[in-house]
């Protein structure tokens, strides 16, 4: 688990200097704080930096193959010692990097198949001069890169490396900005920033010898179990479990099971994240009775009781007797935590849910612990989101409109305004929000609340995007896959879910981004692509159940294993305060600062007038509403993230500090090999 | 609809809310009291929910499902009827 980094020159002679290395390292290190390592090959400079899981004192990256390619890789494969048997050779060391560099080698892309866990790597072979960079299928881990001018290529775990090198200028993209204020994130390839892409989720990206030979995924969702089924035939992996058919009732428990012992391998203590919510609960019952030490749990609780779940965290801790630990979160928490977050996220937000993680994740490293398993995946597997519910209920509407009404009032028991009292105005907001022939049906009341942010935008801002054939959402449904037409409207909302919502903001900003900020790992046992394809093929009722239960395969599991009170509570949405946190007393100076009229007008995205508007209901405490949040929540952080990243340096990388320690490991063929 | 006093100030009240919490997405609008909120997009169907909620809070008028309507809170006049005729009764 690491941070990697590289440059590969179209010309061989062309030089890879060692301090934009260093640099690049040194952009990364909070990714990998147990050290750093450095290879270079005539016109090519790879570095890693490492956060130590397998084969501590061993696994050091770059890490140079038996037939002289090389690898810098981020991740980890859970079935490496299953794999390591099929090798059959002698192996250097017990990692996981060895295995996959052993694999590619002689089997080349084809290995990819084989590998079960959350990783992003490149891989340099000198000779060809053929430099493969890949993501794992569900985009755990994340890997930006961008062409350089002489058609080379830098990559970079995170965009700040690709800056650190000197060689790419961050700019905003206005269009990867506007994904983020309509589906919550950057979609792939575009990040926030001019020039700089993303590997998509499954993805991969042949270069070699100064151009780009292959682009496409090498995994991807679908609804069609026997695409998985034909799938797993060619290549037989390590499953327990049949690839086809109607689940039975006990697949899905050993599956599951799997998954998490799986995920609890490594060479250092693991611990868990607990929300008290189902899935995580699930996941640190099934960690507690895989592990062969005492289980540590770890906890965001909120001051303000709207948002703590802290007496159901509680009640499972003690139930299944871990060790539990609690990060107490106020608005004071949040106003802190809130820049680190936005820098190491490096896109806007629209929401503060990812500070909490952050801070959870400084707390869990302060324990000692850096790998937590968590439950994410499971609200986009079994439909546990509002949001399936929604276009359920929406799509009843279209043909019984009175029993729709009568399920939408069920919904969403959390919220501060009670069913009675929402009436039909709520109703038609909802039913009116999108017609049900749209592909993206199931979205639109999101895409609508999620609108007001773009509301304030300078005009001269909205018509550029319009004028640019500027519409997110054509791009969306341009780029959806041949089979969507044939998915159920749930399917297609799950499948936008995993594509739009947890690979670019959930297991990004909000996950890998704000843990790895302090240098913990988090695994995702429903992201076991295993279970994923099981997840498809059980039938729709055993996901969202009658009377809208949400997750009703996994609740029989979990009533087995968790108190009865927690596998009965119906979903509670992640959330963090939005609002009070940045104004009142308590504030920090800064915030007003980025949001008067010369920095907006600096920074040129929103109108100072309409702005000014929002802050005045702010700061009498009248903005409450989720909408007024995200408006706050998004301009604010734009106005952060551009002083952070955009407001400053020549581009030459000079303000990012070069690592100063020494390298663990230098494989350096650069100077040899040139001089011959 | 024959402002009487109560009625200006009732009006000035809420068209100062509406301004204050909508019309600053929207600086170049001029709101007219019969302008349609929705029709003129100053307020969208999340918002009316917004507003539906302000007016029962504010004015301590419990609202039936059934009185949720544009007849009652799609305009500015809609509004200042509605609410003196709840008051009234």
């Amino acid at each position: 688990m690491c941070g990697i980094a590289g440059i590969v020159r179209a010309d061989l002679e062309a030089p890879v200097p060692l301090d934009a290395l260093r640099r690049m390292a040194g952009a990364l290190r909070h990714r990998g704080p147990d050290g750093w390592g450095m290879a270079r090959t005539p016109g090519a400079g790879l570095v890693s930096t490492r956060l130590a899981i397998f084969d501590v004192p061993g696994g050091w990256q770059p890490m140079r193959g038996e037939r002289g390619s090389l690898l810098v890789y981020n991740g980890e494969v859970y079935n490496h010692p299953e794999l390591r048997a099929q090798l059959g050779s002698e192996l250097a060391t017990t990692s996981d990097t060895e295995v996959v560099l052993r694999l590619l080698e002689r089997d080349g892309l084809r290995a990819l198949d084989r590998l079960n866990g959350q990783f992003a790597f490149a891989w340099w072979e000198p000779a060809a001069r053929r430099l493969t960079l890949v993501r794992d299928r569900f985009g755990v881990r994340p890997l930006h890169w961008a062409v350089l001018p002489d058609g080379g290529i830098v990559f970079g775990s995170e965009a700040k490396a690709l800056f650190a090198s000197g060689e790419v200028v961050a700019e905003p993209d206005l269009a990867g900005i506007d994904e983020t204020f309509t589906l919550w994130g950057p979609r792939a390839p575009r990040s926030a920033f001019r020039g700089v892409a993303q590997l998509p989720p499954g993805g991969l990206l042949v270069w070699e010898d100064g151009a780009i030979v292959a682009r496409r995924t090498w995994w991807e969702p679908d609804y069609d179990p026997d695409v998985f089924a034909a799938r797993a035939a060619g290549t037989a992996p390590a499953a327990r479990v049949a690839t086809a058919g109607v689940p039975n009732a006990e697949e899905l428990p050993d599956l599951l099971t799997d998954a998490v012992r799986l995920r609890l391998r490594a060479d250092v203590p693991v611990g868990t994240y607990l929300s008290g919510g189902l899935d995580s609960s699930l996941i640190t019952a099934l960690a507690q009775q895989a592990s062969d030490h005492e289980l540590r749990t770890f906890s965001v609780a909120f001051h303000d009781a709207r948002y703590d779940e802290r007496a159901f965290q509680q009640q499972v801790a003690q139930a299944l007797g871990t060790r539990h630990h609690v990060v107490e979160i106020g608005p004071r928490e949040i106003a802190d935590g809130f820049r680190d977050a936005v820098a190491h996220a490096e896109t806007p937000l629209i929401r503060t849910a990812p500070v909490p993680l952050m801070l959870l994740a400084r707390a869990t490293r302060e324990h000692g612990i850096t790998v937590v398993a968590t439950g994410e995946g499971a609200d986009e597997l079994y439909w546990g989101y509002d949001l399936f519910k929604e276009t359920a209920v929406r799509e009843l509407h279209t043909c019984d409109p009175e029993r729709a009404t009568a399920l939408l009032d069920q919904l969403y028991p959390y919220l501060d305004v009670p069913a009675e009292r929402r009436g039909p105005a709520w109703a038609r907001s909802f039913f009116e929000a999108g017609s049900a022939d749209d592909p993206l049906f199931s979205h639109q009341p999101r895409i609508a609340a999620t609108g007001i942010v773009r509301a304030f935008y300078r005009p001269e801002v909205a018509h550029a995007l319009a004028s640019n054939g500027g519409d997110p959402l054509a791009r969306l449904r341009a780029d959806l896959p041949p089979a969507f037409g044939r998915w159920s409207a749930l399917e297609r909302a799950a499948y936008l879910e995993l594509t739009t919502l947890l690979a670019p903001n959930l297991l990004a900003a909000q996950g890998d981004r704000v843990a790895m900020a302090h240098g913990v790992e988090g695994r995702f046992p429903f992201l076991d692509h295993r279970v994923f394809e099981h997840s498809v093929r059980l039938p729709p009722e055993r996901k969202l159940g009658p009377g809208l239960c949400e997750k009703a395969e996994l609740r029989a599991l979990a009533a087995r294993l968790l108190p009865a009170e927690v596998a009965a509570r119906t979903k509670q949405p992640y959330r963090a305060p939005e609002v009070a946190p940045f104004f009142g007393d308590q504030a920090p100076g800064w915030v007003e600062e980025r949001l008067e009229a010369r920095a907006l007008d600096d920074v040129g995205l929103f109108d100072p007038v309409r702005v000014e508007g929002l802050l005045r209901r702010c700061r009498t405490g009248k903005a409450s509403g989720f909408r007024e949040g995200m408006a706050l929540v998004g301009i604010l952080s734009t106005q952060v993230w551009h002083e952070r990243f955009c407001g400053v340096g020549t581009g030459a990388g000079a303000e990012w500090p070069a690592e100063s320690t020494e390298p663990r490991i230098l494989l350096d063929a650069a100077e040899r090999i040139t001089s011959q | 609809m024959g402002d009487t006093e109560v009625g200006t100030g009732l009006r000035a009240a809420l068209r100062a809310y509406i301004e204050e919490a909508f019309l600053y997405l929207h600086p170049d609008v001029e709101l007219a009291d019969d302008d349609e909120f929705l029709a003129l997009g100053v307020i969208d169907s999340l918002g009316f929910v917004e507003l539906v909620e302000e007016v029962q809070t504010r004015y301590g008028i419990a609202v039936d499902a059934l009185e949720i309507t544009e007849e009652n809170f799609g305009s500015l006049d809609a509004l200042v009827a509605f609410v003196e005729r709840r008051r009234g009764e």
